[in-house]
């Protein structure tokens, strides 16, 4: 995808260089700057009143085109906003599970929350908490 | 109160919502002075112009629903509405007119 992306916008620069280029030398014509006829469907505060042969215009057009598919294609992938479209995908990508150092990555991205202590001991931290709750009371 | 039950039981991933709008950020900005370039290569003159400037707009939306958001907005942007079709429909305008004035200048001064 990233080389066609690439291909494409080299293909849409070549272009939009070429269709400026032919512009500027059009500009220099004596009789480009002879006013176009008004439009006969447009008003006249909407008529584009474009000075060009159409090739350069159509030329033009094509490139900014080609140039924005280009753009769009190349720029970095959008990531899913949903948690659990996220953290699936995470679990899922053989990146997040190989190790790339003594220690870090490795195994399961979610070790932190799957491994917990096996045993908790409710009624003596309950007991904990009421000394606590009593002794703030005094 | 509704939403924060909605965000409670379906949480998004910040991440992810900065990323996506950087991205879009990104591609809006670079193809606003694109538009620019070509605008100002036709030689369009005010409304014309920023009428030029919202149609491409308007098609890179539909480019990045079509190639980046897999016809799927929900899934990448938090409100596809604001994200996604208007948001940052003006944040390219001065770049737009910069392109613009200057090809303008370039090519029928």
């Amino acid at each position: 995808m990233a080389v066609g992306a690439t291909a494409i916008n080299i293909l849409g620069f070549v272009f939009l260089s070429h269709a400026v280029y032919s512009a500027y030398e059009h500009s220099l014509l004596p009789s480009a700057s002879q006013p176009t006829p008004p439009s006969r469907l447009l008003p006249s505060f909407l008529d584009p009143r474009v000075n060009l042969p159409l090739d350069i215009t159509l030329e033009t057009l094509f490139s900014v085109l080609l140039l924005c598919v280009g753009v769009v294609l190349s720029s970095p992938e959008l990531k899913p906003i949903q948690w659990n479209v996220w953290a699936g995908r995470l679990e899922r990508s053989k990146e997040a599970r190989a190790t790339k150092e003594v220690g870090v990555g490795g195994g399961n991205p979610f070790a932190g929350v799957e491994e917990r202590p096996g045993f908790l001991d409710i009624r003596g931290q309950r007991k904990e908490f009421a000394r606590w709750v009593r002794e703030g009371e005094r | 109160m509704l939403d924060e039950r909605e965000l409670a039981t379906r949480p998004i991933v910040q991440d992810s919502v900065q990323h996506n709008a950087r991205t879009v950020s990104n591609i809006r900005a670079l193809t606003a002075s694109l538009f620019g370039v070509a605008a100002g290569t036709l030689g369009l003159e005010s409304i014309p112009g920023f009428i030029f400037y919202a149609l491409g707009t308007a098609v890179v939306s539909v480019l990045i629903f079509a190639f980046k958001a897999e016809s799927e907005p929900k899934a990448y942007f938090y409100r596809p509405m604001a994200d996604l079709w208007a948001g940052d429909m003006f944040g390219g305008l001065m770049s737009f007119v910069l392109t613009w004035t200057l090809f303008y200048n370039l090519a029928k001064a």
